[in-house]
């Protein structure tokens, strides 16, 4: 029976949004498949890899009575991409294939049955509120760079979002540098915490919009829901204990330096060429008037480069892993940043004169 | 309810001798220890039926008085310690006065001897006790027939004869080792099996492990104070796929330690394939106060007072043995070749390309190739000696043409042909073809390079303390009281390490700094790692073996790979990088990169001079 008969780009791209879930290998083999369901004039296609769920829709349906199938995701999406712009594709089930037609290539496709399919089972709303999708997307842009990748303290492997009165707080760290942003929400919530995975926050970023189309965000038992456009995410929460990040945001530095942030993300982007692949050290000199970075590498060659800034403090004299400043510096966009210091065994804070609420935390190196 | 009692002597000597009495092989042990003790200079052993009918051990020690013998054979009897000083500064092999009896409790055993002032010999039959005269030069022999006779039990464990002579050898070449300056010599139902002549410690190793080991091995040497080690590590081309072939000596006794096998492992760890062991025999010399070794009755175990200073002493002495690289000289030659192989190449090859690599041109090729054909004439022994005096144009330097005997001796020498010769071409973009003193050598250049890549890596990241990147989150890491005694203990060289580790509970561990080498592992399972090794030996090399792994990545990634072309001076110039890197002979996963046909091989495929 016909599923449905549109212009490629109309199943493709409602396709595209669901399919970066899809993890390349499986043991279950039916975790490698879409599901595609019709009911009335709508399809819908969901996607799952058992954490984390994504639904989005098509219209443009034939009528016939309702039915659901599952096919492999990334075929599928290699098959559409493939056949040229504008072509009429129909989808067509007959018994266990499903058939993809397009101009004058035809597709026979193996299927497994939707009831087989694993998905979420929908948990009570604890909490619901909305923003716009734009200034989400720039709040986890501010951290999402900090989460930890595949560490053993399986908490840190995601992003922490605290509602508390009028505020969303987002909050990552991989144990090394923290990362913390807020933003305003419109009306009073009650208190609550949770952890988003990692490629949760990922696939949020890439699917979200920079407009100011609303985004819901339905917090329910160990899961969270965030809905917008016709997307609909589902995600398993991270059941762990986020470490305090108020305590290790450092309060009462004394050397405070303003600094351009291209001159100074170039700079420590030169320096970082003649440091060691394994070893990102940088030494960041200060002095009346002059920050210098400094670095070495296994061969002892040596990189400095100097930049002039307002500051008449005591000299100090710190490592950093590189990477970590060069990061904060590419994820923020102000022209300035503030880097408040206090001795070479502290940590550092790095903040944004445009944001009064963002705050960067990075410990320092012995090198 | 059974009453308590005291067990017959007997039965106790039964008891100890399931400890000591293992095997045939057990028995031969003691008994060639005794006559060690006693001073022996002439050993002969006659095994019947792998032990099990007949050990028969006739020495030329000092004997013993008629009164002595009932005694020996007493347990806890013995000449060789009076006190317990004594025990504290053990040097004879045996010192528990338990063996005789041992093994008198399970076998017929019949002792004689003769003190060399005695009139004659007595002899005395362990079953009764009776004393008899005998006939004797000065000595001790004992005879120790049908083994087990009185407890079948034990007897249904003996394993073929085959395999029991197999451990009777193995004991027999363990002492014997151990021993180079008395003779030896063993017969298994009447046939002779070793004769093994007074040698000195060197000819004796290659009497034993044979010319092949000795060949291929290299001569660890190296003393610091009251510590001393001696011996030969075979290079790691020549592993094992078993553990046979490990030799080694505290104070002369033959030991299966796991503090020295450890420290040998880790020697051998950088150039040593996955699955092959190493082959060596080491004799660790220290004060007898500083080892104990009345560990087990067998003795095979021991401890050390200062096992970490003993540990990093083998561990360097035979990392540095094993890691010079192809040109210095070494004790041995690791690629015997015989004489006229070097004469031939020592002339042939300085007028080759010469030190200084030609550009490739075709005329450069051209003159190469005619060279080739003229190499090769020769080959033949006699004619290049004729050819070297009357001919003396040719060569440059005639006078080194016979002055290189071995080709190792070259870079040292400075004779002017290399170890490795000069290139000739490239075989199919994997193989370096290249021709030295004693032939063909053939380089696996990818090998090769990460090998030479890898020792720079190491040698630019060694020195200095390690990064140490603080942690803003500290991790918490669960540990036993031990590990918590040994991460407070220490806890400076954890911080030499780049880690910084407080106590957080009573069995909970604060980690508030890590080296940044390894930012990519699992702190808690390196730090575990390192407590164990600091536990057993005193010191770790866990984190060097962490960053060695990451190194020997990159490594891999920077070296040439197969197919790309290399010119002439390319491939001399690794020719050469491989003769001064250490550890060349191996690269990074324990896999040769180089090997040597010599010219009579190469001369055996054509069967030239059959």
């Amino acid at each position: 029976m016909l599923l449905l008969k549109v212009p490629k780009n109309d199943i493709l791209a409602p396709l595209q949004s669901v399919s970066g879930v899809v993890e390349k290998r499986h043991t279950l083999p039916i975790l490698s498949n879409v599901l595609i369901e019709k009911r009335g004039e709508t399809l819908t296609f969901l996607a799952t890899d058992i954490e984390l769920q994504i639904t989005t829709h098509a219209n443009g349906s034939e009528g016939g009575e309702d039915v659901a199938v599952t096919v492999g995701a990334r075929k599928l999406q290699d098959i559409l991409r493939a056949l040229p712009d504008g072509t009429e594709v129909s989808l067509i089930l007959d018994d266990k294939r499903m058939q993809v037609r397009g101009g004058k290539s035809r597709f026979s496709l193996q299927t497994l049955p939707a009831a087989d399919y694993p998905r979420m089972a929908p948990a009570k709303t604890d909490a619901s509120f909305t923003l716009s999708q734009g200034h989400f997307k720039a709040l986890l842009g501010l951290v999402q760079y900090s989460m930890a990748q595949q560490d053993i303290r399986y908490y840190l492997n995601g992003l922490l979002l605290v509602v508390m009165g009028r505020e969303l707080r987002a909050v990552a760290t991989d144990g090394h540098r923290l990362a913390f942003g807020s933003t305003e929400l419109q009306q009073d919530m009650p208190h609550s915490e949770v952890i988003l995975p990692r490629k949760t926050v990922i696939e949020l970023s890439r699917l979200l919009a920079d407009s100011d189309e609303p985004l819901e965000v339905v917090l329910a038992g160990n899961q969270a829901v965030f809905r917008f456009g016709n997307i609909e995410l589902v995600t398993k929460l991270i059941d762990g204990k986020f470490p305090d990040y108020e305590r290790v945001i450092p309060k009462g530095h004394d050397k405070t330096i303003t600094l351009g942030r291209v001159a100074f993300l170039q700079a420590l982007q030169r320096a970082a060429i003649l440091t060691s692949e394994k070893h990102r050290g940088v030494r960041v000199v200060l002095s009346a008037g002059s920050l210098k970075i400094i670095s070495n590498n296994a061969e002892q060659e040596e990189a400095q480069d100097e930049l002039e800034v307002p500051y008449q403090g005591d000299a100090l004299d710190i490592g950093f892993n590189v990477g970590y400043l060069v990061d904060v510096l590419n994820n923020v966009s102000s022209d300035d940043i503030e880097c408040h210091l206090h001795d070479s065994n502290s940590s550092a804070l790095i903040t944004v004169p445009g944001n009064a609420t963002f705050r960067y935390v990075v410990m320092p190196m012995r090198i | 309810m059974p009453s308590i009692h005291s067990l017959p002597d007997v039965l106790i000597s039964q008891i100890a001798a399931g400890e000591v009495v293992e095997r045939p092989a057990s028995v031969l042990k003691e008994l060639l220890e005794n006559s060690l003790d006693a001073g022996a200079t002439d050993i002969q052993v006659q095994l019947a039926e792998g032990g099990v009918r007949l050990i028969r051990v006739a020495d030329d020690g000092g004997g013993m008085d008629r009164e002595d013998l009932p005694l020996s054979l007493l347990r806890h009897a013995t000449s060789k310690i009076a006190s317990l000083e004594d025990l504290e500064r053990v040097v004879s092999l045996g010192f528990r006065g338990e063996a005789l009896a041992s093994i008198a409790s399970v076998a017929r055993v019949s002792i004689a001897s003769r003190r060399p002032e005695a009139a004659h010999a007595w002899k005395i039959e362990a079953r009764d006790g009776t004393l008899a005269p005998a006939a004797l030069a000065a000595g001790t022999v004992v005879e120790v027939g049908d083994l087990y006779y009185n407890t079948p039990a034990r007897r249904k464990f003996l394993k073929s004869e085959a395999t029991e002579f197999g451990h009777c050898d193995e004991v027999f070449r363990r002492i014997a080792l151990a021993r180079p300056g008395v003779r030896f010599q063993l017969q298994h139902n009447g046939k002779l099996i070793h004769r093994l002549a007074a040698a000195d410690p060197e000819r004796r190793i290659g009497d034993v492990m044979g010319e092949d080991f000795s060949a291929q091995a290299r001569r660890v040497e190296a003393s610091a104070g009251s510590l001393a080690i001696f011996g030969f590590a075979a290079l790691p081309a020549h592993a094992r796929a078993s553990r046979d072939s490990q030799y080694c000596y505290v104070n002369g006794r033959f030991v299966r330690d796991k503090l020295l096998s450890h420290a040998l492992r880790e020697a051998y760890r950088d150039v040593l394939h996955g699955s092959h062991h190493p082959a060596y025999v080491l004799f660790v010399e220290l004060d007898p106060a500083g080892v104990d070794v009345n560990v087990h009755p067998a003795k095979t175990e021991v401890r050390f007072r200062d096992a970490r200073s003993i540990h990093q002493f083998v561990f360097h002495a035979v990392q540095r043995a094993l890691a010079s690289p192809l040109g210095a000289g070494q004790g041995t030659a690791a690629y015997p070749v015989p004489d006229h192989g070097a004469d031939v190449g020592g002339a042939g090859f300085i007028r080759s390309d010469g030190p200084k690599p030609a550009p490739v041109s075709p005329w450069h090729r051209q003159e190469q190739v005619r060279l080739d054909v003229e190499q090769r004439v020769p080959a033949y022994v006699d004619f290049v000696r004729a050819a070297a005096d009357s001919r003396p144009d040719i060569f440059e330097a005639p006078e080194l043409a016979a002055g290189a005997p071995a080709p190792r001796a070259t870079e040292a020498g400075g004779s002017g042909a290399p170890f490795l010769g000069y290139a000739l071409g490239q075989l199919h973009g994997v193989y370096v073809l290249a021709q030295n003193d004693a032939g063909l050598v053939l380089v696996d250049m990818h090998a090769a390079h990460e090998r030479i890549l890898y020792e720079k890596l190491k040698n630019a990241a060694d020195g200095g303390e390690p990064a140490s990147q603080k942690m803003l989150i500290p991790a918490l890491l669960a540990v036993s009281a031990t590990e918590m005694a040994l991460a407070l203990e220490h806890g400076a060289d954890l911080q030499r390490l780049g880690f910084e580790v407080a106590a957080a509970g009573p069995l909970e561990l604060m980690v508030r700094a890590v080296p940044v080498l390894a930012a990519g592992a699992r702190v808690p399972d390196l730090i575990r790692a390192l407590l164990d090794d600091f536990r057993n030996f005193g010191a770790s090399d866990v984190l060097s073996a962490h960053r060695n792994e990451l190194l020997a990545t990159v490594a891999c990634h920077g070296a040439v790979r197969a197919h790309r072309v290399l010119s002439l001076p390319e491939m001399n110039a690794l020719l050469r990088e491989m003769e001064v890197t250490e550890r060349a002979d191996q690269c990074n996963h324990g896999r040769p990169t180089w090997t040597q046909l010599t010219m009579s091989d190469l001369d055996k495929l054509f069967l030239r001079g059959k």
